[in-house]
């Protein structure tokens, strides 16, 4: 739509004065080693580096973890009162890294095709993103180049691309984007998409983990395997504590449950984060167990992520290569290593 | 008719109970809808038959067994209350000590010679193995923890006044933790039980900046080959490892080496 140019103090600054005006959320350090998307104050100093991924990514601001859906109350002549609670109220993020821009894209087709989910779409739709490109990869675990989420920009209202110059340049593709720049005073940039691709360009050639075989074929690579003692070697040591589901963007998996007031008859329902490495994820009623082994639950989420939904979306891996799963994992399983192996089994 | 609920303690510090005390501003309606008959901490009532047990504490000596099954014959439903009922809890690890030695450590030498001659205190001495309440009687239900947590008595309350099942889902701490945003425990240079223990207690002491010590107990299928693993990585000595899992578990196979 169109682009201009800031200095890096004007574009915290900028940002820090949001923050009087609306709720903005932006990746803050958090404990001795981690960020997390937190409620800034106007008085909050925002600075851009360093950076690695938050420990839960910031769609966890549009499926919270715990959220109630509707109160409901039973009538004693048989009719039954439901009030939703649907949040529709407006925020911004910023600081949205391509990884999860992309993850935040995905969401969007996860909770819109099909049944659309009201709660979802009322926050998505209330909430500005301001993205920020990456110029060094943010850790040695990432391979966001491999699974081609590094240069995701949709889905962004403002994006914010650090120049060899110093400078920032501001790509505004929204007339939101536009309308929450209405406070500064920055000059438009004619040459942006040549600063665009100068800024790509100027980034290391072999930018994080990669992957011995092309995005387009990993899904093909991936469907060759069911049986496999690759899924048993990589749940060796897993607990099932599905950290890898709840630290990753593309998860989207929720349960859901009634709380009961005293009455028994009133209450409220609510849904929280649910993961498929977790033991009970495919237990049905009657006590069967689909998937009762870490490792076919294993073979499960790679196959979501690597084979079933980029079949059913059509937009590639289902995994960003944000690194989270693997660095928050304690004994260190890690998705890459996982496809990295099904890539040379296949080849032997 | 209200359904009628009992309260039992054997060995512990009474400190779930205190924790239902606390429930205070839902437990008058409680007692609305059910029919209390036995609460050491609160009344003195007694009768003949439970619908509801709620029993805290360990089992240690015959005459525990004969009177945890006495209730066990008079309930139709039975709760584990806290961990000392659930898994043990910290007397567990006199599981490892001659009593003899407990008794010198404890009270000095002079008494435990008087258990040794004298035979109004051989019952002490004749103590002790410290049992979770599942080793004797049937168990219905577990609310876990040092103490049990609100919340999930609530749960069970509304649940049986309901009829339907309650519901205390086998995932680890460390789901909890993800969801409460905490940063993880290894990233702060310390280990944790998080990933086998029972969660339920809503990560509360990692939000608060402790670590998980285990004391809701562990999970059925947890993977304890890689825990101890996990803990010889991070440079925890073996002595050090046994004792943490014998803290909280000292009753259950992870405390005994098993
Ligand atoms: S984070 Fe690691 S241990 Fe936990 S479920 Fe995932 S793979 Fe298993
Ligand atoms: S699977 Fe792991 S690396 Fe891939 S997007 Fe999810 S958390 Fe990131």
């Amino acid at each position: 739509m169109s682009d201009f140019l800031a200095s890096l103090t004007q574009v915290q600054q900028w940002i820090s004065s949001l923050a009087a005006r609306y709720t903005v959320f932006f990746p803050t350090p958090h404990g001795e080693a981690n960020y997390r998307f937190t409620a800034i104050g106007a008085d909050d100093d925002v600075r851009f580096a360093p950076y690695r991924p938050t420990i839960t990514p910031p769609v966890k601001l549009l499926v919270p973890a715990r959220e109630e859906l509707f109160r409901f109350q039973h009538k004693e002549d048989g009719d039954l009162l439901l009030s939703p609670s649907v949040d529709s109220s407006f925020r911004v993020i910023a600081g949205v890294r391509p990884c999860d821009l992309k993850g935040i894209f995905l969401m969007d087709l996860f909770f819109e095709r099909g049944v659309a989910d009201p709660y979802y779409l009322a926050r998505r739709e209330n909430t500005a993103i301001i993205g920020y490109a990456c110029t060094t990869p943010c850790t040695d675990r990432v391979f966001c180049a491999a699974v081609d989420s590094l240069d995701h920009r949709q889905g962004a209202d403002l994006f914010l691309t650090p120049l060899a110059s110093g400078e920032i340049l501001v790509e505004a593709n929204t007339e939101r984007g536009i309308g929450l720049l209405d406070s500064t005073d920055l000059p438009p940039c004619e040459d942006g998409p040549a600063r665009k691709i100068g800024a790509i360009a100027a980034r290391p050639e072999t930018y994080g983990r990669s992957f011995d075989a092309d995005v387009q074929s990993l899904s093909g690579i991936v469907e060759q395997y069911w049986d496999s003692p690759l899924w048993d070697k990589h749940t060796e040591r897993c607990f099932s504590c599905g950290t890898c589901n709840l630290v990753c963007p593309t998860c989207y998996c929720f349960d859901v449950r009634d709380n009961l007031a005293l009455d028994t008859v009133s209450g409220s329902r609510t849904r929280t984060w649910d993961g498929c490495m977790l033991p009970g994820f495919a237990q049905v009623a009657g006590g069967h167990n689909f998937r009762p082994q870490p490792a076919g639950r294993q073979r499960h989420r790679v196959k979501r992520k690597f084979e079933y939904l980029p079949t059913k979306y059509g937009h590639g891996p289902v995994c960003v290569g944000c690194g989270r799963c693997g660095r928050q994992c304690t004994v260190d399983i890690d998705i890459y290593d996982i496809v990295h192996d099904l890539i040379e089994g296949g080849k032997s | 008719m209200k359904p009628k609920i009992a309260f039992f303690d054997f060995a512990s510090c009474e400190g779930c109970q205190l924790a239902v005390l606390n429930c205070e501003d839902i437990l008058l309606d409680i007692l609305e809808l059910v029919d209390l008959v036995e609460f050491r901490e609160a009344i003195s009532e007694k009768a003949l038959r439970y619908d509801v047990a709620f029993v805290e504490g360990s089992i240690h000596r015959d005459e525990d067994i004969a009177r945890l099954r006495d209730i066990r014959a008079r309930s139709t439903y039975l709760v584990a209350l806290g961990a000392c009922a659930c898994n043990g809890n910290v007397q567990a690890r006199s599981n490892f000590v001659a009593p003899a030695v407990n008794y010198a450590e404890v009270y000095g030498e002079a008494a435990r010679n008087r258990v040794q001659v004298d035979p109004e205190h051989w019952p002490l001495w004749a103590h002790t193995r410290v049992r979770p309440l599942d080793a004797v009687v049937k168990v219905d239900a577990q609310l876990r923890g040092c103490p049990m947590v609100p919340s999930e008595f609530l749960h069970l309350v509304k649940s049986l006044l309901k009829g339907t099942q309650p519901d205390f889902p086998a995932v680890a701490v460390c789901t909890e933790c993800k969801k409460n945003e905490n940063e993880c425990v290894f990233d702060r240079g310390q280990t944790c039980m998080g990933q086998i223990t029972w969660a339920g207690c809503n990560s509360v002491c990692v939000n608060n900046g402790y670590v998980c010590d285990g004391c809701r107990g562990i999970l059925p299928d947890a993977n304890l080959a890689a825990h101890l693993q996990l803990l010889r990585e991070h440079k925890v000595a073996e002595a050090d490892i046994r004792s943490r899992y014998r803290l909280f578990c000292g009753a259950e196979p992870i405390g005994r080496g098993v």
